[in-house]
């Protein structure tokens, strides 16, 4: 059972896999232990092939762990998580307000039940006036703002973000980054958080999860003390760089270990 | 331009009328009608002076006079009549069947590793090979020219559709399962949509087969159509007629292919992003 206050609870999460090519059995992830309290943000970062995203599919059920236990609360409405994905999982064929409310459409609610349950998410991503444009029409930041309501229309416990502004470009991101918090702070979600930014992770989170070069396992978890609301400005503080420094200085020690830039790129995240 | 006397970034830009005409002038569109024109006048020119006997290479001018003769009398009509009813019957039943067979295909894996043999055979197979059978069985009339345009057009768009519901995107699928979406949701939501450019596509592709079915079939047995008109002409060395059929047939064959293609290329969003 999960302890009282607790949305996720993950306990000796082990996972391997066989290589396609190789047929050889390979460790993804050591060993995770991580509880995420109710309404927390928390954002993990590691060195590309760590196993972050991977993690994450083990938490949303896309890939089964080989080891160990996970635990997500059941949300008001009984939805345990729900994901938001990189880019184009948009379908293409869908409007925006046929996307959004499509978690709705698979929980059995009709459609024009879902479509009205779908406005209000669409208008807290400020996507008011799109509701009938395709994907292809709207830009890339656009596309996930519909993306997040399209999470959050299903109302779930604990909200799954594997790198969802990584195809944005720099400013873009940053706005998002803004309109993620605000989003975040009316929706009241624990959000786990996957980024290859540590920037990105220290001005969204309340904790910082930074995991080793693979296989992956937690190197440390550290609690960011900012003041909320946070603000873009806050990134230039000599706080927020000290968090940057102490993250940065975690993960550039496991790029050392395995030689920076070499054999990282090919071993992406499993599956 | 000397830098000294000038402003760096100053740039002389054509006056707007010159701009107007260069945007006007569709080049590919003038180039191809150039190059038409020019093998039009070398046919004939070829043909006019002696070099080919015109009874063997027709040529444009003659052409014209065998159209305007036979649509003028409507001698023509019945042939091009029919050979458009087989073509469209039998192209027809095809999208019918086998866009919900192709589908179902796809649905139920154990079904398709029973067909699949059977489909890829029949593929790699040109299938009015077996007109001469179906004629046999059919008759000469319409009815074994739908059998033979059907099963050419059949076998190719079944395929295709196979092909379009194992197109789906892996990041549409996980989407769909992780919002916890039934099977025949995330068939209807996912798999069918990203099938439907692979289907047109089949489509296209069947049509243009569904034709040279028609012209086959026709050739082998028939006392109609524009297959049996080219046939017929050919036997009697009337070389006009024949490029006249010729012509009629490659008319609706593009036609029917940019008509098509015009579809296509509305659903080319639906096709997954290529990694």
């Amino acid at each position: 059972m999960l302890s009282e206050g607790l949305a996720l609870s993950a306990r000796g999460v082990r996972m391997e896999y066989r290589d396609q090519s190789t047929h050889d059995r390979l460790v993804a992830i050591e060993k995770i232990d991580l509880d995420i309290a109710e309404g927390e943000f928390v954002s993990i970062v590691g060195p590309s092939g760590c196993g972050k995203s991977t993690f994450l599919k083990l938490v949303n059920g896309l890939l089964p762990a080989t080891d160990g236990e996970i635990e997500v609360r059941p949300g008001a409405k009984g939805i345990p998580h729900a994901t938001v994905f990189q880019d184009s999982s948009l379908f293409p064929w869908y409007t925006v307000i046929g996307n959004v409310s499509y978690g709705l459409v698979c929980q059995g609610v009709p459609r024009r039940d879902a479509y009205e349950r779908a406005k209000p998410l669409i208008r807290l991503v400020g996507l008011d006036g799109f509701e009938s444009k395709y994907p292809y029409q709207l830009s890339g930041g656009m596309q996930q703002r519909a993306n997040l309501a399209r999470a959050l229309t299903v109302d779930p416990e604990l909200l799954l973000m594997d790198e969802p502004f990584a195809a944005l470009d720099a400013q873009t991101r940053e706005i998002m980054q803004v309109e993620l918090l605000r989003i975040w702070s009316k929706a009241q979600k624990t959000v786990l958080f996957i980024t290859h930014q540590i920037d990105e992770a220290i001005f969204l989170s309340d904790r910082v999860v930074v995991m080793s070069a693979r296989p992956g396992r937690i190197l440390d978890d550290i609690r960011i003390d900012l003041p909320r609301p946070r603000a873009l400005e806050l990134k230039r503080t000599p706080e927020f760089t000290a968090y940057e420094e102490q993250v940065w200085k975690l993960i550039a020690s496991q790029l050392g270990s395995i030689g920076v830039g070499e054999a990282t790129e090919a071993a992406t995240d499993a599956a | 331009m000397a830098a000294g006397s000038q402003p760096l970034a100053r740039r002389v830009h054509p006056p707007a009328g010159e701009a107007r005409t260069r945007v006007a002038i569709n080049e590919p569109l003038v180039y191809g009608i150039i190059g038409f024109v020019v093998v039009l006048i070398l046919w004939e020119a070829v043909v006019g002076l002696g070099f080919v006997r015109a009874a063997l290479l027709s040529s444009p001018t003659r052409i014209a006079a065998a159209a305007v003769a036979d649509f003028r009398t409507g001698a023509i009509l019945p042939h091009i009549g029919t050979s458009f009813l087989e073509w469209g019957v039998g192209f027809a039943i095809a999208i019918v069947l086998s866009i919900p067979l192709g589908l179902a295909l796809g649905a139920f894996r154990r079904i398709e590793y029973v067909v699949d043999p059977w489909l890829s055979a029949l593929y790699a197979t040109p299938t009015v090979a077996l007109a001469p059978l179906i004629i046999l069985l059919f008759g000469i009339g319409v009815e074994s020219k739908f059998v033979i345009v059907f099963l050419e057009a059949f076998v190719v768009l079944t395929v295709n559709t196979v092909a379009g519901t194992h197109s789906a995107d892996r990041r549409h699928l996980d989407t769909a399962r992780s919002f916890g979406a039934s099977r025949w949701l995330t068939f209807r939501s996912v798999i069918i949509p990203s099938s439907v450019p692979f289907v047109i596509t089949g489509v296209r592709i069947a049509a243009g087969r569904a034709i040279v079915g028609v012209i086959v079939a026709e050739f082998i047995a028939a006392n109609v159509g524009i297959g049996f008109y080219i046939s017929v002409n050919g036997a009697t060395l009337n070389a006009s007629r024949v490029m006249l059929g010729v012509l009629i047939i490659g008319i609706f064959g593009v036609i029917v292919g940019q008509l098509i293609r015009r579809l296509e290329r509305r659903f080319d969003k639906w096709r997954p992003a290529i990694h």
